[in-house]
């Protein structure tokens, strides 16, 4: 056995500091970024309408329904209403967002998911195009809406999510869309 | 408490159903005082009309006379609801009568329009008989007066 020289691998012959075990161990934690688990995160589900990129908070979204469940149709309601669907014993309205939020209305009635929706002491269906995920985000990546946000989608949008340069995604506050939509918007 | 549920589960709500265009629609039955084939009182009103802002109607083919409950201080007063297809008493279960899901309560053409039934799988509209107003109707009555009940 014998003993290694502490300067193997070495190129010059500087005299080495020495540390205190702790002081080498902190020394080391510091020199690594630390990722902060604790951040926190929100939930969103993400889906499109008119070909436009949206999100609703999760926790707003009990239920994502098949495409195929029935709806039917009641006379006397706004255009912006499908109907209502029958679920579990309840009865609950299925609206389109697309008149709130100043899209078109799509000519051809969508034959997407539908979300159903809890949000300012109401629950609703909400028909959407494409679901396209269910994920979490953390809030820093959450951004205001800018100024040059439309004026048709400014009231109902809490935040963008910048997903890519090219990219961006509206979050969509459900209290807003449900709130309007009472008060006789869409 | 579960009592009262249990009591709920298993009552009935006797109802007159008709159908109104294309949709089924009903009156709770105590509302309805009588049916004919033709209008006999001075006022009438087609229920399209009174629901849908469409002014594309069919015309009635039946009539429920019902109390006029606009008119509260003479409860003798009654007009006639234009209906249309075969009218049935039918009792339906108090537990299958669904009130109409709030975020369309504001959005109703109509506030008769009070909730939602299903039977054999269709939709079936019930109306608040004390909502529905004769006179927002511009329905006339449609040929001479010929009582059939």
């Amino acid at each position: 056995m014998t003993a290694e020289d502490p300067r193997d691998g070495v190129a010059n012959d500087r005299p080495l500091a020495t540390l205190s075990l702790n002081d080498a161990l902190a020394a080391q934690s510091d020199s690594e970024t630390v990722v902060d688990v604790d951040e926190p995160t929100q939930q969103l589900v993400l889906f499109r309408l008119d070909d436009q990129r949206f999100a609703l908070p999760g926790s707003a979204v009990s239920e994502i329904l098949p495409s195929d469940q029935p709806v039917y149709y009641v006379p006397g309601l706004p255009a912006s209403t499908e109907g209502v669907l029958h679920l579990r014993g309840k009865i609950e309205s299925v609206i389109s967002l697309h008149q709130l939020l100043g899209l078109p209305t799509p000519e051809v009635t969508s034959k997407g998911m539908i979300l159903l929706v809890r949000a300012a002491g109401v629950t609703s269906g909400v028909r959407i195009e494409q679901l396209d995920d269910v994920c979490e985000v953390t809030q820093s990546m959450l951004q205001a809406p800018p100024e040059t946000l439309p004026g048709t989608l400014r009231p109902y949008v809490s935040a963008l999510w910048q997903i890519d340069e090219r990219q961006a995604l509206a979050l969509l506050d459900p209290e807003a869309l449900f709130d309007a939509y009472r008060q006789g918007l869409g | 408490m579960p009592q009262q549920l249990d009591q709920h589960a298993q009552a009935q709500v006797a109802l007159v159903v008709f159908r109104v265009g294309p949709y089924r629609a009903a009156l709770d039955a105590c509302h309805v005082l009588a049916m004919t084939n033709h209008p006999t009182a001075s006022r009438t009103a087609n229920a399209q009309s009174l629901l849908d802002e469409d002014d594309d109607h069919a015309p009635p083919t039946r009539w429920l006379t019902l109390r006029d409950a606009q008119t509260a201080s003479d409860n003798q007063n009654t007009w006639q609801l234009g209906v249309s297809g075969d009218i049935t008493l039918q009792q339906l279960p108090a537990n299958r009568l669904y009130p109409l899901p709030k975020l369309l309560l504001s959005r109703r053409f109509s506030t008769a329009l009070c909730g939602l039934a299903f039977d054999q799988q269709q939709l079936v509209l019930l109306l608040d008989a004390r909502k529905l107003n004769p006179s927002l109707s511009q329905a006339p009555a449609l040929s001479q007066p010929t009582t059939n009940s």
